[in-house]
């Protein structure tokens, strides 16, 4: 019992959101009879209170005292938790804000909503700190259940209901193919403690059978960072869901898969191998695992991409080449591999989400998600081209924006681990993803529009959402010594021995 | 003598298991389905008796025969004409499907045979609930709290689809 009381001074930030929870959801019933517009903002100020509040605790947090663990063993209170938690606060703080300016969820109950996105926000810091089989499970569930109904949420609207259910289908199988990993991992080993998995795991090869509990548990993994060939939700949701819920599922799950991606493998099925290198043990060869999903996730997320008209299903599987990207950084075996994840994943949140601003800005004055409803933008609003320009340009990876100092990150540790074949293929889908990033571009600048344009018009807060997401993709190199802070911290990984 | 009687025991609950959860497949009426699944549900609680766990067969029978399956049955039978309703399962990719089937199937049992499982004998069961209840209020408290969190959005979630359906 003292553990769990000792515990909960270091899990604050989860604290915060519940009660921010408990509080929306009182403050909703309390509310039901009021008009619409005032009980909605005030719901939102109580959900932003809760969500900065957890931000500046995990900020706070991040980097203070020793990495232990927390609750007997169930959450790792280390340097990639404490990353993490920022990232999931600021994804979860520009959602709010984009919910508030879309069109779509205009003169609907947020009520529900915002409750949902405080509960995921703490959902994908348990996730990112599982260190027990029990609790990724679990974590891993919430946070599906709760971006079910998300993407569900407009329920008038058919296409919002059928991404909800194909994306319930696809995640029972995945999440029940998990389960039945994990409990064979468990009947091999007789523990759910990730580093009791480890210690058995290095005292008997398991070889193949263990490779097979290994597809199985890749297949949950994959679901949630949306990895072909666990990919296939991926559009259809994407292009179903409001698309505030859309942008979050591009950010924070993704982010959260690959901590436990990282958690699972580099813990739970590798020993230190000194220097920062670690080595899988049990006899399973998972490092080649990860490079078949990288490089079909990469290949088939660019491909694909070229082929879209729907700018939502065009950022789909864009996601998803992203999410290839990572992987590569996942072969590398070594802290260099967590850290160019770290900060990749801090890069593409904002470089991501300012993609996704766009798109729900536009779609005010367009009422479209068509690329060809974007002809002639450039005449109707230079800002906004200009704005998007930036978040192509970076999620491009060109030069003088952040998004190429992620993608340095990534290549430097695919390379210096000596997989000069797997950086070759990364390389090669960049150029790729160029096109289609490129494609959207020249429709905003020189196609003509075809009908007639209305105005488009700012509110303070879209400057100020443009302003906060545009600033680190443009000066992403001056910001150079607070990506060290990420990757320094990142790469404490929680060591029990 | 006793091993051949729990052999026994066991290769018959799994037939009932199978036998009726082919059914809840492959049959075409909903409510015979529902009951077979019953049967399935049953099975699997003997499964849990059988291995010594008798708080999870008690918790199967009272969540899932209890209330789960009575909350289905409700469902199917206050549903309309559902005794004319054309239940078309398993009619499309026979063949594919019975192949990956079998290829899952057949890797399964490989892994059960190769895997050396450590076997635990923990000699004659005894009663679970006690331990099972310290552990979760001790090690496993934060699954507890987080299990109930995730059914709070649940509910909230299910009443929120219901009630936008029935206003609009």
């Amino acid at each position: 019992m003292s553990d769990a009381l000792q515990s909960l001074s270091r899990f604050l930030p989860e604290l915060i959101l519940m009660a921010a929870l408990a509080v929306v959801i009182v403050a909703d019933l309390l509310t039901q009879r009021r008009p619409l517009k005032s009980s909605t903002d005030l719901l939102t100020g109580i959900t932003l209170v809760g969500l900065l509040g957890a931000l500046v605790t995990s900020w706070q947090a991040l980097g203070a005292g020793e990495a232990q663990s927390l609750f007997a063993s169930m959450l790792a209170d280390d340097g990639l938790l404490g990353v993490f938690r920022p990232i999931f606060c600021l994804t979860s703080i520009v959602v709010l804000l984009l919910s508030m300016r879309s069109k779509e969820l205009e003169g609907v109950r947020l009520g529900e909503m915002l409750a949902l996105l405080l509960t995921v926000t703490a959902a994908l810091m348990w996730m990112a700190g599982s260190i027990n089989l029990v609790m990724i499970y679990l974590s891993l569930e919430t946070v599906s259940v709760a971006s079910y109904i998300m993407v569900g949420y407009l329920s008038s609207d058919r296409l919002s209901n059928e991404a909800s259910l194909k994306y319930i289908l696809f995640g029972a199988v995945s999440t029940g193919a998990m389960l039945f990993g994990l409990s064979l991992l468990y009947g091999m080993t007789a523990t759910l403690d990730l580093y009791g998995v480890r210690a058995a795991l290095a005292e008997g090869a398991f070889g193949p059978g263990l490779l097979f509990v290994l597809v199985l548990i890749a297949a949950g993994i994959g679901f949630k960072i949306a990895a072909a060939p666990f990919h296939f939700w991926c559009p259809d949701v994407y292009t179903g869901a409001p698309t505030p819920v859309t942008a979050f599922l591009s950010v924070g799950p993704k982010a959260a898969g690959f901590a436990i991606l990282i958690r699972f493998f580099y813990l739970g099925l590798a020993e230190p191998a000194g220097g920062g290198a670690i080595a899988p043990v049990g006899g399973a060869d998972w490092q080649m695992l990860l490079m078949m999903l990288a490089v079909i996730t990469m290949t088939l997320g660019n491909v694909a991409a070229l082929l879209q008209t729907n700018v939502k299903r065009l950022l789909a599987y864009s996601s998803i080449a992203h999410a290839g990207t990572m992987l590569m950084a996942a072969c590398v075996l070594s802290v260099e591999g967590v850290q160019a994840i770290a900060a990749y994943l801090a890069i593409y949140l904002f470089m991501n989400l300012g993609a996704f601003t766009v798109v729900i800005l536009a779609h005010r004055v367009t009422g479209s998600f068509e690329i060809d409803s974007y002809a002639g933008f450039w005449k109707r609003s230079p800002l906004l081209t200009v704005a998007m320009g930036i978040f192509l340009f970076s999620l491009m990876g060109i030069p003088p924006f952040a998004g190429f100092l992620a993608k340095w990150y990534v290549f430097a540790a695919v390379i210096n681990a000596g997989l000069g074949w797997l950086a070759v293929v990364g390389v090669l889908n960049a150029a790729v993803a160029a096109f289609y990033y490129v494609k959207i571009l020249r429709v905003m600048v020189i196609d003509e529009e075809t009908g007639p344009t209305p105005a488009l018009a700012f509110s303070r807060l879209d400057l100020g959402l443009l302003v906060l997401l545009v600033v680190p993709n443009v000066l992403g190199l001056l910001f150079w010594g607070s990506l060290d802070r990420v990757t320094e911290y990142s790469q404490t990984l929680l060591e029990l021995g | 003598m006793e091993s051949m009687g729990s052999a026994a025991i066991f290769y018959a609950t799994a037939a009932v298991v199978l036998g009726s959860a082919l059914y809840v497949v492959v049959g075409r009426n909903l409510v015979h389905s529902a009951f077979a699944l019953v049967a399935a549900f049953f099975g699997v609680a003997v499964f849990y008796v059988y291995l010594g766990a008798d708080f999870l067969a008690g918790a199967q029978v009272l969540i899932y025969v209890g209330g789960i399956l009575t909350l289905l049955l409700f469902g199917v039978m206050l549903t309309n004409r559902i005794y004319n309703l054309n239940l078309r399962s398993g009619a499309i990719q026979v063949v594919p499907g019975a192949l990956s089937a079998g290829l899952v199937f057949a890797l399964l049992v490989w892994i059960i045979q190769s895997v050396d499982w450590g076997a635990m004998d923990s000699g004659d069961p005894g009663p679970t609930s006690e331990s099972i209840g310290r552990l979760l209020v001790g090690d496993y408290l934060l699954p507890f709290e987080i299990a109930s969190v995730l059914l709070l959005i649940a509910l909230m979630g299910a009443a929120m689809l219901v009630r936008r359906r029935g206003s609009s």
